[in-house]
């Protein structure tokens, strides 16, 4: 089987599994650009902390590479629910984590495919800035509260003296005029 | 990989990520289509990069305009030094800004009972337009409006009087208060 970014994840998840040689090292390295972010996103989600999120890709990926090459994924069609499965797992035993790690990174070191998937460093901040004083006062304080304080809808509702339909109105509407802003021309720094 | 057959709304992804979706339900239907889909998983990618990159203008203290009480006790839990300047109606108030300072936060004591939100001017020599803001929603039952500036722009600043004064946002423009804030600037390391 010839492994590609055209091929659906269970079709990587079964070269990988049959360990044949010649795609199963490809087929592992196109799991994990595929999968790696959506790992650290979960992590990003449920531990809002970036380095703890790093920690949960490479532990999630290292299990999942480990049962699919010891056969121990027996759907392999539905390989994303096992990551999604193996990830909520891990999230909700953190001591645990720690402990599997060590070990499966003694057992299993895959120098090629640890690589930490990209972050947001590519994010140009500086535009960023710009676009942010562009928002509306309010739009502003909401899409802080929201993604720096981390407050929920209802939060902010209360903290605003808003109510919370508005603020997922107001915070909708400022999210995309920040990505829009992101994209524009118009938006760049002197 | 195929194109989504049916991505997840923008509006459901922000609020998977604020963690405002209705029931675990959801997030987990939500989780398993992120896991299965590379599309709506770079979408909320680019969301939550935005996210990143917001906390990491706030960290740097690059935030103007008005904060809310919540906001500000995050910023300074997280290590921001924030230079405070507290001013009731009618008062005039010598201020700088010293070497360490992250931002500069002025806050403006007004009754503001009677208001759902305000609109702030500020008006520097020669009654200059300096800055404005409009329709700021109330915390309630706060007293106080923290308006804040970086203390990088702050340290540009040249020796000013700065005239503040709050109105009520709605119709009637009632006056809440006038602020005068006497600036020096910082000197240079010598």
């Amino acid at each position: 089987m010839h492994t590609s970014v055209d091929s659906s994840d269970g079709d990587l998840a079964r070269a990988v599994a049959a360990r044949q040689h010649d795609d199963a090292g490809a087929a592992e390295n196109e799991l994990y650009r595929r999968f790696a972010p959506r790992v650290r996103l979960y992590g990003l989600r449920h531990l809002r902390d970036e380095d703890a999120a790093l920690d949960l890709v490479q532990q999630v990926m290292l299990v999942t590479i480990e049962k699919l090459r010891s056969g121990s994924v027996r759907e392999v069609d539905q390989i994303a629910s096992f990551v999604l499965g193996v990830s909520r797992t891990m999230v909700k035993d953190q001591k645990r984590l720690e402990w599997r790690r060590e070990k499966l990174r003694e057992t299993f070191m895959l120098p090629d495919i640890v690589a930490a998937p990209a972050g947001d460093a590519a994010l140009d901040v500086d535009r960023l800035e710009l676009c942010l004083g562009r928002l509306a006062e309010r739009e502003r304080i909401v899409v802080l509260l929201t993604f720096y304080a981390e407050r929920t809808a209802g939060d902010v509702a209360k903290e605003l003296g808003i109510k919370e339909g508005n603020v997922r109105v107001i915070r909708h509407r400022a999210v995309e005029r920040l990505r829009t802003c992101m994209t524009s021309a118009e938006a760049t720094p002197s | 990989m195929t194109a989504c057959q049916s991505p997840i709304s923008d509006g459901t992804l922000l609020d998977y990520w604020a963690r405002d979706l209705s029931d675990d339900d959801e997030t987990t239907r939500v989780e398993e289509h992120l896991f299965a889909c590379g599309d709506c998983s770079a979408r909320l990618h680019e969301m939550a990069s935005l996210g990143a990159g917001l906390t990491t203008l706030v960290r740097q203290g690059r935030v103007s305009g008005i904060v809310s009480r919540a906001l500000l006790n995050r910023m300074q839990r997280d290590g921001l030094h924030v230079r405070m300047y507290s001013l009731t109606p009618g008062e005039t108030v010598p201020c700088s800004v010293f070497p360490g300072d992250d931002l500069v936060v002025t806050a403006l004591r007004a009754d503001f009972s009677a208001v759902e939100s305000v609109s702030m001017s500020v008006m520097g020599p020669g009654d200059s337009p300096f800055s404005r803001i409009e329709n700021v929603p109330l915390s309630k039952p706060d007293d106080e409006l923290f308006w804040a500036m970086p203390a990088a722009v702050v340290r540009q600043m040249p020796s000013m009087r700065l005239e503040l004064t709050l109105v009520s946002a709605d119709a009637t423009r009632a006056e809440l208060g006038r602020y005068v804030l006497e600036h020096s600037a910082s000197t240079p390391p010598a």
